[in-house]
């Protein structure tokens, strides 16, 4: 037992059970539910988890770095906003441009969060309560109040969440889905393979230790906001693409779920450890939830938010007391062969002297 | 003497009383009646219950946690005083238990930070959607409304030459919150708490106890005022008074409280409050929306910390720092 | 000034120093820092920098690592003059540091750890490359560790090393060392001393700071001594006496360790059977009377602390008993503790002892805040007040007033301040766990001072010390743990250092569980 605790590190184990607990939870519904397993559900979650699980990439990286951006909220709803308004007065703008133009505009807010958290020294949950207000305050007057209306939008847009990029008989993979994919996939990279994302985790791990041995932390967070507000931006054109319809109250309360997918997801809110695959498990998990609670005629409609409540408190629960209680167990097993090792040094020594 | 005079005028508190006297200076020139004392009762009424939540949101923030989970409370008091009348309890049971279940919600949120320590931050997340969620179990989408006249005017009323209950409550609060949080043994416990937990416990403080209290106040605090939203509004539906935890967290932190705790007093986070207040109600003379309230405020709220930060860094800079220079590396935030 | 002591080490020309520090000067506020301060380190050298606290030592560190710049003087690097302006440039210049709290990342790998400040090793994480490389330093330095594991949870010595692999793959050729064998265990430091050698014979220099003497006479070429901010002198070890030195630091002669006074012993408090807890230690039996000092003895890993925080309900014991004056008594936490009169003040000041923040009186009157509070629950500040300065008086707290924060008196200070909290709980047996631990030779004589005085007052005192000098002068009987077990108790009158560094090391015959 001891022996394959050593072998997996207990935050593998972490990331495994939230897959498993999601396997559990797909067959329960299953079960309650019919027709629940076919790839319309899986079309359902995927599109719903999309949008999600972009702006939970972005938070992954602030998170680890032991900050946090409350702002995404706004910023989604402003560059959704902001965007559907240009296409509308220009409908000939070509799609990737569009797309460039909310990840630019996205990566602007974030570096003003990063610039206050990173040169500024202020905490980021007062820099970032700060700008979720603003940014919110920029996109009322900018519409002045108005809707971004679908029939303002030209069609390329309004057709993509229906586009297939695949069809395997049953299942469409849309563009869109993909896209979210990609995205999920390259930041998993970056965070295991670049010098870049092991100072992330570095940074959130010890920023003392981080700070002497010379890393270039301010530099690195500006960086985590930036890309943070980045794919909000991005999100922001998916959520432009996925209602149409842009009110000044877009995107509002965002933040709160993003927060709960990551935590959920097994990221340390206190930074060093976590995964992007896992804030995606995360955010999928509450999503089917909140699908499947809507199909299931056993529960109230209105008793999803309760009972997401309850989960994300259950995730944090049971990251404290049973990854802890690994953790214990393998540090001492660890402590343990230190020390056999150290005895027998020590006994040659003195046999020696 | 006159240096600790200096020193207080210098300090956060000396500001916000300076950004007050413009506010209002500038206000009362702009808008003519603006300092008339009906006016200014009327000004705080509106946001009374906030202000009140705001008391005793400072104690969760001194003693190093926060609580994100206050206007789910307050609106599931509204919408449980609202729904038991309408099963045909009597109003003043309705309110007894709100107020009990504020409590439970408090000691809920509690229990999962000080005895099996979890972040505050994500306990109090999952409170704010649970809460949330649990409202909308008893009201689903609908609105409840219908309450006796007493019951709605019991804010607004007058009841001490002008001044309403509300304002009454509050100010009873208040006073009572500035001496337990600066001259009792209880708000010493709730600063040493926040400073340093480890250090606290190993003096022999009940820390756990502590932050127990410190929830289950917030809670109670919490629900009572979502009583007195509900007396205003005169009807409740599951939205009630969501997102009000934004605005009070950022009155609690621009009163100079410090988000990682143990420091901040109640003389900052009043003149906060009435900062914010007369700032909403000026700009809303102007003209200005509740977001582009919301959006100055914002903003105050980042300047707050942004501007002293720069001062420090370009004092030491030029040298003048004392023992404090060596101890000037860059920190990064903890949460 | 240090072309001299240069001069007598040889006569023939010695290679130019690596690394020169000339007439450095900082000033902090009011306080000078270091005022013309000069010190020449040569390759391949191990050498000792001793001095007090607020001597200067850790300002030069932060200078010589880029943390702080100095006001006048200069540095220079192989003959050139440099600025070292930041932790990279420092890094550049080939000058790294080791702290007495090692600075890990517990949630990456030992490989990561070492490799993390490295600019050099491509756009891509080569993890296997990575960790080869690691075991390859790691060996030169004749360890061996896990190096794929996180960091988490490696001891302190472990954690040392990797910090110096680090230094050694970021080519290193001035090492500074700041306290290490402060919570090392004698085989431990015997490793790090094979290690630090290692280092020397590859041309390092190496910049030693400790307060342990013992240690400095084992391993120094060369000895400086630095006193309030001002170099006082260069020695070859061989001309150096621990007196002598002792002597430089603190700029008189110091009479041998504190001797105690006589004290009267009176009946047994503290009576401790079969006390252990798992995992920490088991069988652990003794007593303690009124006035006597019963010294903890033992190395690093003895478990002794864990025997206090048993004592004072921080981590209780799960089995045996404790009485006091003969009652038998539990202690599930520190009300409990205080309740019967047992006090501890614990091993790491600044992170657990007081709160910085805070006044000196408020941090005085913590554990006993119920006294002074009013029947309305409102704290009585006048009586507050008169209670710190009473303490301030008695054991000469050095402070503007007992309003001043505790963050800002130096660690002597902080210590009475420390004491007092304590004493005002009114104990009958109180439990010292490494009180003179980071104060420098002036202020530790003041802390025996107050502890003969406490005896005097027929307090039972437990001493938790690694400083056998210290736990020899201090206490009436010695108690020696070794990982968790109870070894031998010995009389002051039989006690050597031999003896109980012997029962330290396991090779003693008396049986556990006796109590004498």
């Amino acid at each position: 037992m001891t022996i394959l605790l050593r072998r997996v590190r207990p935050e593998q184990v972490r990331e495994l059970t939230l897959v498993f607990i999601l396997i559990a939870v797909v067959a329960f519904f299953a079960t309650q539910i019919p027709n629940y397993i076919a790839w319309q559900t899986f079309t359902d979650i995927s599109t719903g988890v999309e949008i999600i699980a972009v702006v939970a990439v972005g938070q992954t990286l602030v998170v680890l770095t032991r900050n946090i951006d409350l702002s995404i909220g706004s910023v989604v709803g402003l560059v959704a906003y902001f965007v559907g308004t240009l296409l509308a007065s220009a409908p000939g703008l070509p799609a990737p441009a569009a797309l460039a133009i909310a990840i630019a505009m996205g990566g602007a807010l974030g570096a003003v969060n990063g610039v206050i958290v990173a040169n500024g020294r202020v905490p980021a949950v007062v820099a970032t309560l700060g700008t979720l207000a603003i940014y919110r305050v920029a996109l009322v007057e900018l519409s002045g109040a108005k809707t971004v209306t679908t029939d303002s939008l030209p069609s390329w847009l309004l057709n993509l969440p229906r586009m297939s990029v695949v069809s395997l008989g049953q299942l469409d993979v849309r563009p869109l889905v993909l896209l979210a994919l990609v995205v999920v996939i390259v930041f998993q990279l970056v965070l295991s393979y670049l010098p870049y994302g092991r100072r992330l985790f570095a940074i959130g791990s010890n920023p003392d230790a981080a700070r002497v041995a010379g890393l270039p932390i301010q530099r690195d967070v500006f960086v985590a906001f930036v890309l943070s507000g980045a794919l909000a931006g991005l999100a922001g054109f998916l959520f432009l693409v996925r209602f149409g319809n842009i009110t000044v109250v877009a995107g509002q309360g965002l933040e709160l779920q993003v927060v709960a997918a990551v935590v959920v997801g097994g990221v340390n809110i206190f930074g060093g450890s976590g995964s992007i695959v896992g804030a995606l498990v995360g955010a999928t998990l509450i999503n089917v939830l909140q699908q499947s609670l809507i199909r299931w005629p056993a529960v109230s409609a209105f008793a999803q938010d309760a009972i997401l409540g309850l989960l994300i408190l259950l995730a944090v629960a049971s990251d404290k007391v049973i990854l802890g209680r690994l953790r214990t167990i393998w540090v001492q097993a660890r402590r343990r062969d230190e020390e056999r090792a150290a005895a027998t040094a020590a006994e040659q020594a003195t046999r020696g002297a | 003497m006159a240096r600790e005079l200096l020193r207080r005028l210098v300090s956060w508190e000396g500001l916000l009383l300076a950004i007050l006297a413009v506010i209002v200076v500038v206000t009362g020139l702009a808008v003519p009646g603006y300092l008339n004392p009906q006016n200014q009762i009327n000004l705080l009424e509106l946001s009374v219950e906030k202000a009140i939540v705001v008391l005793a949101m400072t104690f969760v923030i001194v003693s190093g946690e926060i609580d994100l989970s206050i206007a789910s409370v307050m609106g599931l008091s509204a919408v449980l005083v609202a729904w038991l009348k309408e099963q045909g309890v009597p109003l003043e049971v309705g309110i007894v238990a709100a107020l009990l279940v504020g409590a439970l919600c408090g000691l809920f949120n509690g229990y999962w930070v000080a005895v099996i320590g979890l972040p505050s931050l994500a306990v109090t997340l999952a409170g704010l959607i649970g809460y949330r969620g649990a409202a909308l179990l008893l009201v689903g989408d609908r609105s409840i409304g219908g309450f006796p006249e007493w019951f709605n005017r019991l804010g607004q009323q007058p009841l001490f030459g002008p001044f309403p209950l509300a304002l009454i409550v509050f100010a009873v609060l208040l006073v009572g919150a500035t001496v337990l949080l600066q001259f009792s043994g209880f708000g010493r416990y709730a600063y040493v708490v926040g400073s340093s937990p480890e250090v606290a416990r190993f003096s022999g403080v009940r820390v756990r106890r502590v932050k127990l209290a410190v929830f289950a106040m917030s809670g109670v605090v919490s629900a009572f005022a979502g009583v007195l939203l509900l007396a205003r509004l005169g009807a409740v539906r599951g939205s009630t008074a969501e997102g009000f935890e934004l605005d009070i967290i950022t009155m609690v932190l621009l009163g100079g409280v410090s988000i990682f705790g143990g420091s901040g007093t109640m003389a900052g986070v009043i003149l906060s409050i009435l900062v914010v207040l007369n700032l909403r109600n000026g700009l809303a003379l102007a003209n200005a929306t509740g977001n582009t309230q919301a959006g100055v405020i914002g903003a105050l709220l980042i300047l707050s910390v942004l501007v002293p930060n720069i001062v420090v860094a370009a004092r030491s800079r030029l040298g003048r720092g004392g023992p404090a220079e060596a101890a000037v590396i860059p920190k990064l935030s903890d949460l | 000034m240090a072309d001299e002591a240069e001069g007598r080490r040889s006569e023939t020309d010695a290679p130019p120093p690596i690394l020169e520090i000339r007439g450095v000067s900082k000033r902090f506020g009011s306080t000078q820092a270091l005022d013309d301060v000069s010190l020449a380190l040569q390759a391949g050298e191990i050498h000792a920098l001793l001095g007090e606290n607020g001597a200067g030592k850790s300002t030069l560190i932060k200078i010589m690592t880029g943390v702080v710049q100095p006001d006048g003087g200069e540095l220079i690097v192989d003959g050139r003059p440099v600025r070292v302006g930041s932790a990279l440039e420092a890094q550049a210049l080939g000058i790294a540091a080791v702290y007495q709290e090692p600075m890990i990342f517990p949630d990456l790998s030992v490989a990561e750890n070492i490799f993390i400040s490295h600019r050099d090793r491509g756009r891509i994480v080569d993890r296997g490359a990575m960790r080869r490389d690691a075991k390859a330093v790691l060996d030169r330095l004749g360890v061996r560790l896990d190096v794929g594991e996180p960091a988490r949870g490696l001891t302190v010595a472990a954690q040392q090393t990797v910090e110096i692999a680090k230094a050694l793959s970021l080519r290193v050729r001035i090492l500074i060392m700041d306290e290490p064998t402060a919570s090392l265990s004698a085989h431990e430091v015997r490793r790090l001393f094979g290690i630090v050698k290692a280092l020397r014979g590859e041309g390092v220099a190496i910049l030693f700071i400790s307060h342990r003497m013992e240690d400095v006479f084992q391993i120094a070429d060369r000895v400086t001594v630095l006193r309030d901010g001002r170099w006082i002198s260069t020695r070859p070890r061989g001309e150096v006496t621990p007196a002598s030195a002792i002597r430089d630091m603190v700029g008189r002669t110091m009479g041998e360790f504190f001797r105690r006074t006589p004290t009267r012993l009176g009946e047994t408090v503290l009576e401790v059977r079969g006390l252990a807890r798992e995992g920490a230690f088991a069988g652990v039996a003794f007593t303690v009377r009124a006035g006597e000092v019963l010294g903890l003895a033992g190395l690093v890993g003895a478990r002794r602390t864990d025997v206090g925080l048993a004592l004072f309900g921080i981590a209780p014991a799960d089995a045996g008993e404790v009485l006091v004056d003969g009652r038998p008594v539990t202690i599930r936490s520190p009300q409990d503790a205080l309740r019967v009169g047992i006090a501890y003040t614990t091993e790491d000041r600044r992170q657990l002892g007081l709160i910085f923040p805070l006044s000196i009186a408020a941090n005085i009157t913590l554990p006993t805040l119920r006294r002074y509070l009013s029947r309305f629950g409102l704290v009585r500040r006048a009586a507050e007040d008169a209670v710190a300065q009473g303490f301030k008086e008695r054991l000469s707290i050095r402070a503007l007033s007992v309003e001043t924060a505790a963050g800002t008196l130096s660690g002597g200070n902080q210590q009475k301040v420390v004491l007092s909290k304590w004493l005002n709980t009114r104990p009958r047996v109180f439990i010292l766990d490494e009180p003179t631990r980071g104060l420098d030779v002036g202020a530790k004589a003041e802390v025996h001072q107050i502890i003969d005085e406490l005896a005097h007052d027929g307090i039972a005192i437990i001493l938790i010390s690694s400083e056998l000098p210290e736990v020899l002068a201090m206490s009436d009987r010695i108690l020696v743990m070794r990982e968790g077990r109870q070894m031998a108790v010995f009389d002051n009158a039989e006690a050597t250092q031999e003896r109980v560094l012997a029962a330290a090391m396991g090779q003693s015959a008396a049986p556990a569980g006796a109590i004498v």
